[in-house]
């Protein structure tokens, strides 16, 4: 059946319909945060950054260089729950991450 | 003696003496029991389905909540909540692993394949994650010093046999990383948006 076999005045009245309350956050990044740790290998470190986020060997390389020698490094950034998501999914890896609201949590940074 | 990781037409494969086969099966099934929930899956059913876990804390074992960290820091409600959420099904992507590794144990000649690797990757870490708590590695220097043993003619106490195993665990994640980073695709820098 398609829709067009539907009689109007079957339908809700849609002069009440309110709509959907629509939270648009678009200039609101979190970061994902990866903090260094004295046992995670270097080589595991890079691995995880190319394979789950598909990162080229210098990006990865980059990034792990500054866990290793600044203590973190944020390696991705977008919305809440995407990050979130990055950080299960390192922590299934056995990295250390967190997920952290525009740049909060970086001021020991450098 | 342990031949370490090297790629092969068949897979990943490694050599390991029954001695070593028998501690890697122990250390995954340690980890393991460390993993499994405390209380039965959810009894609502719905509940149990989407792994939420109402009843979930923050791990009071150092070991354990290396394994299951909080997602933020200084907010404990927001990681609370969020563990709620994920840790149930957060350790059973890491004894699924462990499971996997164990299994691939079987054989004399351990060949790995599909996503056997990453299994193996993941369950090592695992396994070298809980054994540093045990062994205080907090440093990079603590590290080293747990590095420097090698003989196990003097492994006299507790602790320096568990640094010993740490390092075999060590040597064991280290040849298979170097094999997996051979294996990745060329990808290039492009592609870095996620």
């Amino acid at each position: 059946m398609s829709a067009s076999t539907i009689e109007a005045s079957t339908l809700p009245a849609t002069e009440e319909w309110t709509g959907i309350e629509v939270h648009t956050e678009p200039d609101t990044p979190w970061v994902l945060l990866v903090w260094n740790d004295p046992v995670n290998l270097m080589s595991y470190v890079s691995y995880v950054f190319r394979s789950y986020f598909g990162y080229s060997e210098a990006k990865a390389q980059q990034l792990m260089m500054q866990v290793h020698q600044e203590g973190k490094s944020a390696v991705a950034s977008g919305t809440k729950e995407k990050m979130e998501a990055h950080a299960t999914a390192m922590h299934g890896f056995g990295l250390w991450a967190t997920v952290s609201h525009d740049g909060a949590n970086e001021g020991s940074n450098g | 003696m342990a031949r370490a990781f090297k790629a092969s037409r068949k897979g990943l494969t490694c050599q390991l003496e029954p001695a070593e086969r028998e501690l890697l099966r122990n250390l995954f099934a340690d980890v393991i029991t460390l993993l499994e929930p405390e209380t039965p899956a959810h009894a609502d059913p719905l509940a149990a389905l989407i792994g939420l876990d109402m009843d979930v804390s923050e791990p009071t074992d150092p070991a354990l909540k290396r394994l299951l960290p909080n997602v933020v820091n200084d907010d404990d409600a927001a990681a609370l909540e969020f563990r709620q959420l994920t840790e149930r099904s957060l350790r059973e992507t890491k004894i699924g692993a462990l499971r996997a590794a164990a299994l691939s144990l079987e054989s004399d000649k351990i060949v790995l394949t599909g996503d056997a690797p990453q299994h193996w990757a993941m369950a090592l870490n695992d396994v070298r994650l809980v054994l540093s708590e045990r062994l205080g590695i907090r440093t990079e220097e603590d590290s080293e010093r747990v590095h420097a043993l090698h003989d196990w003619s003097q492994a006299d106490d507790v602790d320096s046999y568990l640094g010993l195993v740490y390092n075999f665990v060590t040597w064991l994640q280290e040849g298979l990383m170097q094999v997996m980073i051979d294996q990745l695709p060329d990808v290039a820098d492009e592609s870095w948006l996620v």
